[in-house]
């Protein structure tokens, strides 16, 4: 399988592609393909030139972790639950997120999600237990690994600096939906980084690895934003 | 403002990160990724805890007992009964800061059975209790950071430990954004770098978590424990991609090991221990999935689809998408699998190693777990150790002057560079996958001191020459500089393993089958210009 990957050296350098061949396997993930790749005794593109071996973040590499997002022939995925099976081109294509700093070939900095969490001041204060009832989407919302393929897929979302994407509606779900004293801020910051910007493409719904249900996490919302408003 | 310096954010270096807050200091959290990326997030099962208003006849002393029997009689009484005083209290915290706990009829929390405990004092969350507790956590952690009390520094590796006379200043990092040595100094330094799994290679865990840290402050001089004793879950999977951990919820909850005898079910967990024979402690059911004759398979089908995706979600994805099997109509083929380290680095009940102003908290730490730990009790450890390692260190004075680390760190930047400057294309990882084969068959399930002595000449030919090769540093610096301190390691577990001439919870030595009394104790573990010297202390 020829694996074609957009590169780079390090944060400063000019971005470059390179392609590779590799054996692979149909049960094999991505993340698979890429250590088996590195762990190559020498690493040559497919014209023989040398090549460095290809950085990528991994952690869990079981769906759990959020490290190993990226861009798969076009979609972001997450590589240690693409597998080759599904791939239907002939070229694998792999490149970084386009929506965070590089730091080095498919590796991006995500720290612009947890800094607009702390901007927004996204903590619960005294908790309040919910009932039974709200119990499956406050599970799913807290499952969200924060790996940013939802950012890069919405259309409303650029570098962060105003509108802060589908996780962040999820996590002031679940805080709202739990806090005794602070719902008030958590709206007011809810509307103020999502609410006010999301055009509800609804792209996060999809590409969401674990499934949140964002619609839901919004739905709520915006009906104790009508509540709020009489 | 006293400053705490903590080495990993995973669910015990945040809580102790926010206890240090709440006792009004100022918590430094690094670690080289968010905590979303930590091993934490990936504890299925549960956190046990005999909760206030019971419906059952359980009680803390019970949990004690069954902690300090399941551990085959080796962790101390005294740290035993802080762990499990603490648990109600835990989850109580817990719950204050908004986990979403899986709750029962009533509104409480619900609580499910688990293995080596005869009474269901399991809390959870679906099959994901450590990504929920995680998530409150990192919630919880904001509110400092927002406050200035917790400031967290991503991005940077754990290099090494400033120890002088004994006494821990501070500790060097490596940036590989800068592509440079980082120094930050503390009060107290607490080590939070979780287990030792990168040495066997891919395990049920988390790549990140490979032991460096452990072997780095071993041969700094901090004594480590009872390495030999790793546990192996008796229920994971094989994919193409790593061993995957079916959490022992699933036979909480019910489920029922067998093996096929000519097309028949053997049910031999339950034909040799009873009805709870699925519910036996780790050590014992993966040394009888060893011991079976076939394939073992893991039945949860008569759970009812229903319940199988409400309360055990996560198994149903993990073996539709990555084995193409439906749980709720087959049985799962499973194995046993390198999970856990009981072993790590000496602490003492308030999580102090044996240098001053280090402590060491979560599963880098060892202590509570004796030869084999109780499925729950490793989420109670890592938020009951973050805590008391706080609360101590509020109790002590602020470090006196730091004598100087100029020299060392100027020395340690002169070595960083040349790895950098190394044109080699030789993979460091090439010489860890050759340990981690050499961990998975020369100490494996079941041990021979033959095998042992094997594998530690094998390690020691390795350290022979892996300062005088230079490696690719494509990857990173950390790769090679890793490597000398993950082999000592290695070397370090084979010693202990070798040592202890008894058959003990999760260390099965095929050549001296039977628990011997003489070995009623801990191993504890120094290292001192290249001598590994072992002593046999109670816990206490």
């Amino acid at each position: 399988m020829l694996i074609k990957i957009k590169r780079q050296d390090d944060a400063v350098s000019k971005p470059y592609w390179q392609t590779f061949e590799c054996e692979a396997a149909p049960d094999m993930t991505v993340s698979a393909l890429l250590d088996k790749l590195n762990y190559s005794d020498d690493l040559f593109d497919t014209e023989g030139n040398p090549a460095r071996r290809i950085r990528w973040e991994c952690s869990c590499t079981q769906k759990m972790c959020g490290a190993c997002a990226m861009v798969i022939n076009g979609t972001p995925r997450l590589a240690c639950a693409a597998f080759i099976r599904d791939i239907k081109n002939e070229t694998l294509v792999l490149e970084p997120l386009s929506k965070f700093p590089v730091v080095s070939d498919l590796i991006v900095d995500r720290g612009i999600i947890e800094e607009n969490l702390r901007r927004a001041e996204a903590y619960l204060g005294s908790y309040e237990q919910q009932s039974g009832r709200d119990f499956p989407q406050l599970y799913s919302a807290a499952k969200c690994l924060k790996c940013g393929l939802c950012l890069e897929v919405c259309p409303n979302y650029n570098s962060g600096e105003s509108f802060f994407g589908a996780l962040f509606a999820n996590d002031m779900y679940l805080l709202f939906r739990q806090t005794a004293d602070r719902s008030g801020e958590l709206l007011g910051e809810y509307n103020k980084h999502f609410a006010a910007g999301c055009s509800k493409a609804l792209s996060c719904v999809d590409v969401c690895p674990i499934g949140i249900d964002t619609l839901a996490s919004m739905s709520e919302m915006n009906r104790r934003r009508r509540k709020q408003r009489k | 403002m006293k400053q705490v310096l903590i080495i990993g954010s995973g669910i015990s270096g945040l809580t102790c990160a926010i206890e240090t807050a709440k006792m009004g200091a100022k918590a430094i959290l690094i670690s080289p990724y968010q905590s979303e990326r930590s091993q934490s997030v990936m504890a299925a099962g549960g956190i046990n805890a005999v909760m206030p208003g019971s419906d059952t006849d359980d009680s803390v002393s019970l949990h004690i007992k069954e902690t300090i029997d399941g551990g085959c009689n080796i962790a101390g009484e005294r740290s035993v009964t802080a762990l499990c005083g603490d648990a109600p209290h835990i989850i109580e915290w817990l719950e204050s800061i908004g986990v979403v706990f899986t709750r029962d009829k009533s509104g409480g929390v619900a609580r499910r059975a688990f293995g080596g405990q005869s009474r269901r004092r399991t809390v959870y969350a679906g099959a994901s209790t450590g990504k929920q507790i995680v998530t409150a956590l990192v919630q919880e952690a904001r509110k400092w950071e927002c406050r200035g009390y917790i400031e967290r520094r991503l991005g940077l590796m754990f290099h090494s430990a400033f120890i002088n006379d004994n006494v821990c200043y501070g500790a060097l990092f490596y940036s590989e954004r800068l592509k440079k040595l980082i120094p930050v100094f503390g009060d107290a330094v607490v080590v939070a770098a979780g287990g030792q799994n990168s040495l066997f290679g891919k395990t049920t865990g988390s790549a990140l978590c490979d032991g460096y840290a452990a072997g780095k402050l071993f041969m700094q001089g901090v004594t480590l424990k009872n390495l030999e004793f790793i546990q192996y879950h008796p229920t994971t999977i094989e994919t193409p991609q790593k061993r995957m951990l079916i959490t022992e919820g699933a036979r909480g909850d019910g489920g029922r090991l067998y093996y096929l005898d000519g097309g028949r079910r053997v049910y031999f967990m339950e034909e040799l221990y009873g009805d709870r024979g699925n519910l036996m402690p780790r050590d014992i059911v993966s040394k009888c999935i060893y011991d079976a004759p076939s394939q073992v398979y893991l039945d949860i089908t008569f759970l009812g689809s229903k319940k199988i995706k409400k309360n055990l979600g996560e198994v149903y994805d993990i073996c539709s998408e990555y084995l193409g099997l439906d749980v709720t109509k087959e049985s799962i083929p499973v194995a046993p699998s390198v999970h856990f380290f009981m072993g790590g680095i000496a602490v003492d009940i308030d999580h102090r190693t044996n240098i001053e102003r280090l402590y060491a908290v979560g599963e880098c730490a060892s202590i509570y777990h004796g030869a084999n730990r109780l499925g729950g009790n490793s989420l109670l450890a890592a938020v009951h150790s973050g805590r008391a390692a706080a609360q101590k260190i509020a109790q002590e004075p602020p470090v006196a002057k730091s004598p100087g680390f100029d020299g060392y760190i100027r020395g340690q930047e002169k070595i960083i560079s040349g790895r950098l400057a190394s044109k080699s294309r030789f993979p460091a990882v090439y010489i860890k996958n050759s340990l981690a084969k050499i961990m998975n068959e020369d100490l494996g399930i079941l041990r021979t001191g033959e095998k042992l002595a094997s594998g530690i000449e094998s390690i020691d030919y390795y350290l022979s020459v892996s300062e005088k090769l230079l490696y690719d540093s494509d990857v990173s610096p950390y790769q090679g500089y890793s490597l000398h301190p993950m082999l000592t390691l290695g070397r370090a577990v084979l010693t202990c393993a070798q040592s202890r001439r008894e058959t003990r919870g999760a260390h099965i030595r095929a050549d001296y089958p039977q628990r011997s009394d003489d070995f009623e104790k801990c191993t504890l573990i120094s290292y001192s210009g290249g001598r590994y010297e072992i002593t046999y202390e109670s816990e206490d």
